[in-house]
């Protein structure tokens, strides 16, 4: 068992005891019934996703800024686990809808910008795999990357910004029995450890796929850092 | 009840199944020693 499957068990093993909370310990919703325990998850997941998508914007600041290639691999990483939390955010969000609003969908402003937000990091990955790999589809990524996350806080706030169907921030306005807000606290915990070890094994496979750092891209990455003159 | 097992099963199947898929592929690219 190498140093990343260990990390993975022990996230395994925390995301357990986040679900032991969740269905055991846990007070059972007066209003919506057994149904409300996908909350946990559910916001858990979206909070793990603005940070991997917080990751993908550090990510392409640095590599627009110094062409640092570590940067670059963090960034896709990011995107691609941010992906993954964005994708469990949306469907557990549909699956609760169904029997809260009757309808799987609908077209309210924080899920349709959540859905903006999956489709924009859709894209980024999609230009990292279609362009041809080099500098040219790392910045061209990065900028990508940036700009798409303004869409985030517009995610965030959607709920205060417009009038939506989807309800506001309990945590904030303090509306959470105590128990519920430790096993919500706990869950996401448990949920941005896993997410910060599922970073770090696509960052260790981005590094091995990458292979051997050419000499010229070492010497570029120096020119633009200006730890090195370009000879005339 | 089944809204609530179908969705925590889909959250165990997408996010178990990214984490098992990664360690396979670190484990392969490894294997390889790329």
């Amino acid at each position: 068992m190498n140093r990343f499957e260990k990390a993975a068990a022990a996230a395994v093993a925390l995301m357990l005891l986040a679900a032991a909370a969740i269905f055991l310990y846990a007070p059972t919703d007066a209003l919506q019934g057994p149904v409300q325990r996908i909350f946990y998850l559910h916001v858990s997941s979206a909070i793990a996703a603005y940070g991997c998508f917080a990751v993908v914007l550090v990510g392409g600041a640095i590599y627009l800024r110094n062409g640092s290639l570590v940067a670059d691999r963090f960034a896709r990483a990011g995107a691609l686990v941010g992906l993954v939390f964005t994708t469990v955010t949306l469907v557990m969000g549909m699956i609760w809808a169904k029997p809260i609003w009757g309808t799987f969908w609908t077209w309210d402003a924080r899920l349709t910008s959540t859905l903006v937000l999956w489709i924009i990091y859709a894209g980024y990955l999609l230009v990292r795999q279609l362009a041809e790999p080099g500098r040219q589809a790392a910045r061209f990524a990065a900028v990508v990357g940036i700009f798409g996350f303004i869409d985030v806080p517009v995610v965030h706030f959607s709920v205060t910004w417009w009038r939506t169907q989807h309800p506001g921030s309990i945590i904030v306005n303090d509306a959470l029995p105590p128990e519920m807000l430790a096993t919500f606290l706990f869950t996401m915990a448990c949920t941005l450890v896993l997410a910060a070890v599922m970073i770090a094994i696509r960052y260790r496979i981005e590094t091995l796929a990458d292979g051997p750092v050419p000499e010229t891209a070492k010497v570029l990455a120096a020119v633009s850092a200006g730890e090195a003159e370009p000879v005339q | 009840m089944i809204y609530l097992v179908t969705a925590y099963a889909f959250a165990v199947v997408v996010l178990g199944g990214y984490l098992l898929w990664s360690l396979r592929s670190l484990r392969d690219l490894e294997n390889r020693g790329i």
